[in-house]
């Protein structure tokens, strides 16, 4: 059955009960009714009892259940059903006790020992008029009696039934002394035989006495019966026998059997006395039990109206603790109950409103440090947040790139802990200490980091942050890696003084030349020989420091000289095998070693300059291999992805004495070199060759010795603006050996 | 001697106590004895007629209930059925007789109806009354051609005596009075 139902089904059981205590109330007065519609009380009310015990159960058991499960507004319930049961149940009971009072003394005055006695008066008044009544009619008959004495059986019948005329009775009969009919007069239409005088009559007639008696007719009412002997008292067994039968008056009649019906009526009221209050009783309690019973679930059906409310507010409130905003309590009454609950789900509303401006305002700050993350990600500045303790709040890729350290997972660290691993950092912190322990807050310093790789210039800021609340501000660093930049203005210089030198020196050295061998031709022939020999060796020596002069001066102008890049397709591979054929020619003493990606290093690239490139690096190698023991060289291609496109990478290591220490950082600057004969632009040059095709050069000693360059060249166009990944896939390369 | 004397007439009177005791309580559980004493059937003119002897010993509810003027009823069931092989017996024929026995306080006599028929007949004891209820003669049970020749029949009666006029439910909810009495089922058989 839905739920729907269910308060209609109610409702019909409540106007049925209704009915049956009506129809209880209209057939008390009438025991006869009362048996008669008794039966249908009793099924309806049990009916009822029975549906309301098995709804209570169920109702019960739920309340059980839900105050062992703990459910919010489980103890309130109870006590509210348990209250209003008790509420009822006393007045209940009370009126249960003075309603069988009164029933069982009500039950019980009926029969006064006077009414029996008017009664039995009654009775005897009725008995009396009827006896005066019998006894006259028992004259009459012994009169007829005497007057039919002697008649001949012939006209017997003839007297009798005038007899019977004169005498109002309603049959008159003669009968032998065996009991047989000999002579009936009947005043009524007589349907078959006539009836035989009953045997008792016989026997006390013959016993010589007069026989009259009331007998209920079986039509209803009293007839007179009365009998005596005819003939004389010697022959009493033999002499006949007048039976005679006479109405009561119909007065007389119908007062007696009043008499008589009430008389009964009382008997059987008196004989079911004790049943009628026992059933009486019982169908009482069987009312009082169901209203009871339905007082009882009425309370269940009134207390969930009362606690559905309180349940919903708790059960709400525990929604909004774990923060369910959403919640709306149904408004069920407008007393002070459901203006609470209009309270709470205003108050649940603001919170929601409130908590969505919130979140609102969260995610334009989460939006604001995602696009500030994202700027700081991109930015090539370098940004360290620290907290007032040095502990690492933020620090951008820049940063880490700058400093060689990964600072992407360093967040909550302490500086101090991150520069025990990394050098850079642990420079850089040297540095940033004295301004803290100075209290210094706000400064900028350019500072020079020793890496592997060379010096790093950084320029470098600190800026305090505002304090806010209890928490200190911290400080904000914020630092440039400036060495390219520096690099560049001094490489515009260089070149500035080679393009001057070139163009200052190269123009005099050819007249220089010229003239010199110009004197030692016209002055040969006409000097002696040994001023001969001296003009001989000055001018040799003229003309051989000219041309050194020039072949320097070539060199700064090609490293001056900055043409357009025509890039093709070159397979560093390849240039790589041609290149250590050129010098294993040249030179087979050294032993050469190549290591070559076996997917191919096509690049897109000035194939001249590359060439070049591998050439310097190779002519490096062998000139640092002069003089050394098992000279070998050793060229290496992989290609390297990195974020945004791919690189490759060529590596040139020799097994020399490696670069000097003081010239760390300093390889690739123009006139830098730690061989006698160098000019100091073999490595400037390369240099500026890798950067005009957006590559990265990085040259430093390795650690069994030798010193190693490696360049990473973009393989096309879209990967010149990658970043060069610092840890590099190592992969199998192809080894060859010359 | 004297005491010899003494003792004989206390045992005597003891005797006499205990007989006397012995025999109400006989006359009582005689008089409350309802019971079908005999019964058999008998063909005349083709019509079998039934006679039954009853004890028609009333209990002291049905005693009392008639004397406060509560009719009693008595009715007497009847049962034929025929023998069959292999499979339980059918019922030939049902019948119920109905008599009331009431006391009418203002003639002071016992009026016997037989509900079937409407007869009343009137006693002046109850005494003759029950005497007249107790031996019922010659009732016509069934006719002779419905039964086969050879073929066993059993007959089964049952008397009972109930206190009417009383409404069902309080019948139902005082059931611990002796409301009404039964004889149990009185059978034979015949053959035709």
């Amino acid at each position: 059955m839905t739920r729907r139902w269910v308060p209609l089904a109610i409702g019909a059981g409540v106007v049925t009960w209704v009915v049956a205590l009506a129809l209880l109330a209209v057939t008390t007065r009438d025991s006869q009714e009362f048996g008669r519609l008794q039966p249908w009380i009793l099924v309806i009310n049990a009916a009822g009892v029975i549906v309301l015990l098995a709804l209570l159960a169920g109702r019960l058991g739920e309340l059980l259940r839900e105050r062992r499960e703990q459910v919010p507004g489980s103890r309130l319930r109870m006590r509210s059903v348990g209250m209003l049961s008790i509420l009822v149940l006393v007045p209940l009971l009370v009126v249960f006790t003075f309603s069988v009072l009164f029933l069982t003394r009500g039950i019980d005055s009926w029969f006064h020992a006077e009414v029996r006695q008017g009664l039995s008066d009654a009775l005897g008044l009725s008995r009396a008029a009827l006896d005066l009544r019998m006894r006259e009619y028992l004259a009459r008959t012994v009169k007829i009696a005497h007057d039919l004495e002697g008649r001949h059986a012939g006209t017997l019948f003839a007297e009798l039934d005038d007899a019977r005329r004169g005498s109002e009775a309603d049959e008159l009969a003669v009968v032998s002394a065996g009991g047989r009919l000999e002579a009936y007069s009947a005043a009524a239409l007589l349907q078959g035989m006539p009836p035989a005088p009953p045997d008792e009559i016989l026997l006390q007639v013959r016993r010589g006495q007069p026989y009259v008696s009331l007998d209920p007719a079986a039509s209803g009412g009293y007839i007179i019966r009365a009998a005596v002997g005819m003939g004389q008292e010697s022959s009493l067994q033999s002499r006949r026998i007048l039976v005679a039968v006479y109405p009561v008056p119909q007065r007389l009649a119908d007062l007696a059997a009043a008499v008589q019906g009430a008389y009964q009526q009382y008997g059987r009221l008196s004989y079911l006395r004790e049943p009628l209050k026992i059933s009486f009783v019982l169908t009482l309690s069987l009312v009082l039990l169901m209203a009871l019973l339905g007082a009882v679930y009425g309370a269940f059906f009134f207390s969930d109206r009362l606690v559905q409310p309180v349940q919903d507010l708790i059960e709400a409130t525990r929604a909004v603790a774990k923060g369910d905003f959403d919640t709306q309590v149904p408004r069920a009454s407008t007393d002070e109950v459901g203006y609470l609950v209009t309270s709470f789900n205003d108050m649940t509303r603001r919170l929601a409103r409130a908590r969505a401006e919130a979140e609102a305002s969260r995610t334009e700050v989460e939006n604001e440090r995602t696009s500030l993350a994202v700027i700081l990600a991109r930015l090539s500045t370098g940004v360290v947040s620290l907290e007032s303790d040095l502990t690492i709040r933020i620090a951008n890729h820049a940063a880490g790139d700058i400093l060689g350290a990964d600072l992407s997972d360093s967040a909550g660290q302490p500086l101090e802990k991150v520069a025990q691993e990394h050098e850079l950092v642990a420079q850089f912190l040297a540095i940033l200490l004295p301004h803290v322990e100075a209290g210094q807050t706000e400064w900028r310093e350019q500072v020079s980091l020793r890496a592997a790789s060379g010096r790093r210039e950084i320029m470098c800021a600190c800026t305090a942050l505002p304090v806010e609340g209890n928490e200190s501000g911290g400080l904000v660093l914020v630092f440039d890696d400036i060495t390219q930049l520096l690099h560049a203005q001094r490489e515009a210089a260089w070149g500035e003084v080679a393009r001057r030198l070139a163009h200052e020196i190269k123009n005099p050295l050819t007249p220089i030349q010229l003239s010199a061998e110009r004197v030692r031709r016209r002055l040969m022939g006409s000097l002696d020989e040994r001023d001969a020999e001296v003009l001989e060796r000055a001018t040799h020596t003229i003309v051989q420091q000219v041309e050194a002069m020039k072949q320097m001066v070539n060199a700064f102008s090609d490293y001056a000289r900055a043409p357009a890049v025509e890039l093709t397709s070159v397979d560093v591979n390849k240039l790589a095998r041609e290149a250590i054929d050129l010098y294993h020619a040249q030179d087979a003493r050294v032993h050469f070693e190549l290591e070559l990606e076996p997917e191919g290093a096509v690049i897109e690239a000035d194939r001249g300059r590359v060439r070049q490139v591998l050439n310097n690096l190779l002519t490096n190698s062998l000139e640092a291999l002069e003089g050394r023991p098992e000279p070998a060289v050793t060229v290496c291609t992989r290609r390297v992805p990195a974020a945004g496109g791919c690189f490759v990478e060529l590596v040139v290591r020799d097994n020399g004495p490696g670069f000097h220490q003081d010239l760390a950082g300093q390889m690739f600057d123009p006139y830098v070199t730690s061989k006698p004969k160098g000019t100091g632009l073999g490595l400037a040059i390369v240099r500026k060759i890798v950067e005009e095709h957006g590559g990265r050069i990085q040259a430093d000693n390795q650690a069994a010795g030798g010193a190693q360059v490696r360049v990473w060249l973009p393989v096309d166009e879209a990967s010149r603006g990658a970043t060069v990944p610092r840890e590099t896939r190592k992969q199998e390369p192809r080894r060859e050996h010359a | 001697m004297h005491a010899t004397s003494g003792l004989h007439a206390v045992l005597k009177r003891t005797a006499v106590l205990l007989c006397g005791v012995l025999l109400v309580a006989t006359a009582l559980a005689a008089d409350e004895r309802f019971a079908i004493r005999n019964a058999f059937a008998e063909p005349v003119g083709g019509i079998w007629n039934l006679n039954v002897i009853i004890e028609t010993g009333l209990s002291k509810p049905a005693l009392e209930a008639l004397a406060e003027g509560i009719p009693l009823t008595l009715l007497l069931d009847v049962q034929i059925s025929g023998e069959r092989r292999f499979l339980p017996d059918s019922t030939i024929a049902e019948l119920q007789q109905r008599w009331e026995l009431a006391f009418d306080a203002l003639s002071e006599r016992y009026v016997v109806t037989n509900l079937n028929s409407g007869a009343q007949t009137t006693y002046a004891s109850l005494g003759e009354a029950l005497e007249a209820l107790s031996r019922i003669r010659n009732l016509p049970l069934i006719d002779g051609d419905l039964l086969e020749a050879g073929r066993r029949y059993d007959i089964g009666l049952r008397a009972t005596v109930d206190i009417g006029g009383l409404p069902g439910a309080v019948k139902l909810l005082i059931f611990w009075r002796d409301w009404s009495r039964s004889t149990d089922w009185y059978t034979w058989s015949i053959r035709p």
